[in-house]
């Protein structure tokens, strides 16, 4: 069981915290303001030092910064952001999600990854090229080995798998193209996937991955965040799972607080031995 | 044999010390009472009471239409089902959806689709499930009010919240906050609902009749109570997220002591 899990160790807290150090790591940092807004609250009337940035407009007259979610305020150099608290997942090219096939047919899988499209998976895309000769039309030799004694092309995966994916494309028309070929990226037979509000993800990660890393430490476990709000986790044993469960969701519950990832640390610690886990 | 009861409305709607019946002053509201985030399989949802009304709002969205011929190309649609149950109004309502509700969902869906950036979701849908457990007069202006607070609590971006309110004449005095017998057996009701960004009428209809120049004094009157129900609505908005940072605030200023 133990070599097991680490046979399977993906470094996925290097890879998760990586990726969204642009976007999201502002999430973290100015302790100064943990003020909560809501949509329509004017958030300065000084238009000429502040613009608005994420999560703001304008006012018609331009005399005025309104929030638009509901969030936590944060001035950034002169613009007026606010991180949103709650919100949906709109998928962007290059994020790696977690997916539940749904449908199938001979030419794609429908995958549902949290959006407000399904994704599309073709075979094609789960497929690693070989250098001899591409998948399907270019590399006869290719299809004669692999494809003749195969029904259809979509046999490598079921309806209710779970998958790690990654977006290929995305936009606001069309459906997002999926790809399982990639670092840490194809199907998982173990393990649990729960899911938490999209925009907490960032809380789950830390700054620079520091939270992910204590969550990883002290429960000795598996853990891949990504950014639909789907969490994929595999402990050591149940016990351990379940606490790493409640203490995800007592993270999104308490995101918008100072000094979570020490107060995480000892809920853990306190945790464990009491339920006598170490 | 069915038992049939007519309405029967009080002669008066004052009481002898000028009062309402209900025991309120001309422009008292009934009390109010929101939450945010009661369903937990809805994207976002909220809870009214406003005096005997009991309304709750479920928000879900984006997501693909279905209908799909209802599917716009170039923007999202706003869909809100208002529904009343069975045992909502004194009479036995029946449920499937009659003309009264058709009307009340497609205004109060026109009355927040101004606050929405819709155009950014083609193709796509956000619905709202107003489902109205008890209804004592007013529930499209409470309807409003409470699918507001589910749409914010949804995190979907819109420019302000919307509130609404009832104000009406009844025995020739002008009064807020109709409740249901007021709204019967009084002389007009005007149901108002305002978009906070930039302040603009967003629903405004009209029962009954009135002086014109009396409609200033009702907007006027209804302008003060829609601030006080607007504050309810941010309190409640905010109060779920403040009450989990002042917990762990004080916590931080002992250990820093």
């Amino acid at each position: 069981m133990g070599n097991d899990t680490k046979e399977n160790s993906f470094e996925e807290v290097e890879k998760t915290s990586n990726d969204e150090d642009e976007e999201y790591e502002d999430f973290e940092d100015d302790e100064a303001s943990r003020e909560i807004v809501v949509p329509g609250e004017v958030l300065t009337e000084d238009t000429k030092t502040f613009m608005p940035g994420r999560g703001t407009i304008y006012n018609k007259e331009r005399t005025k910064i309104i929030s638009l979610n509901i969030g936590l305020k944060q001035v950034k150099r002169n613009y007026i952001n606010v991180i949103p608290l709650r919100g949906f997942y709109t998928p962007r090219p290059g994020d790696k999600v977690i997916a539940l096939v749904i449908d199938k047919n001979p030419v794609k899988y429908r995958c549902d990854i949290g959006a407000k499209d399904f994704g599309t998976l073709k075979p094609k895309n789960t497929i690693k090229r070989s250098k001899m000769g591409s998948y399907r039309g270019g590399g006869r030799g290719s299809r004669d080995r692999s494809q003749n004694n195969e029904e259809s092309n979509t046999s490598k995966f079921d309806i209710g798998d779970i998958l790690i994916v990654k977006i290929l494309s995305a936009d606001r028309l069309n459906q997002p193209e999926l790809t399982t070929v990639g670092k840490y990226l194809g199907k998982r037979n173990n393990g649990v996937v729960i899911s938490i509000d999209p925009p907490k993800i960032p809380r789950i990660i830390g700054r620079n991955g520091s939270m992910i890393k204590m969550l990883n430490n002290l429960t000795n476990s598996n853990i891949f965040v990504t950014q639909n709000g789907r969490i994929w986790l595999k402990g050591e044993d149940l016990a351990h799972e379940r606490l790493l469960i409640e203490a995800i969701q007592k993270i999104a519950s308490e995101a918008h607080t100072v000094g979570l990832t020490d107060r995480m640390q000892e809920f853990i610690i306190n945790e464990k031995k009491k339920r006598g886990l170490e | 044999m069915p038992l049939v009861i007519k309405d029967e409305y009080p002669e008066k709607l004052f009481r002898e010390d000028g009062k309402r019946l209900d025991g309120r002053d001309l422009t008292e509201l009934r009390p109010i009472k929101m939450e945010v985030g009661v369903i937990n399989n809805a994207d976002g949802s909220a809870y009214l009471e406003w005096g005997n009304n009991k309304i709750f709002a479920a928000v879900y969205g984006p997501r693909e239409v279905h209908p799909k011929h209802l599917a716009k190309p170039d923007r999202g649609i706003l869909r809100i089902f208002y529904r009343m149950a069975t045992f909502s109004v004194f009479d036995r309502k029946r449920p499937a959806p009659g003309r009264r509700e058709k009307e009340i969902s497609m205004i109060v869906s026109d009355c927040l689709e101004p606050i929405l950036f819709l155009e950014l979701y083609p193709g796509t849908s956000f619905e709202v499930f107003i489902e109205v457990i008890d209804a004592d007069g007013g529930t499209r202006c409470a309807s409003t009010t409470v699918a507001a607070l589910a749409l914010a609590d949804a995190g979907v971006p819109m420019k302000s919240l919307v509130s609404a309110i009832a104000v009406g004449k009844i025995d020739g005095k002008r009064v807020v906050d109709l409740s249901g017998i007021e709204d019967k057996a009084g002389e007009a009701d005007l149901p108002i609902a305002i978009t906070w960004y930039n302040e603009e009428i967003s629903l405004l209809q009209f029962d009954g009749d009135m002086d014109l120049e009396e409609m200033n004094d009702f907007l006027n009157l209804a302008e003060e109570a829609l601030k006080k129900i607007h504050q309810i609505q941010l309190d409640s908005l905010k109060s779920k997220y403040i009450a989990i940072q002042e917990e762990y605030s004080e916590e931080k200023g002992g250990k820093g002591d």
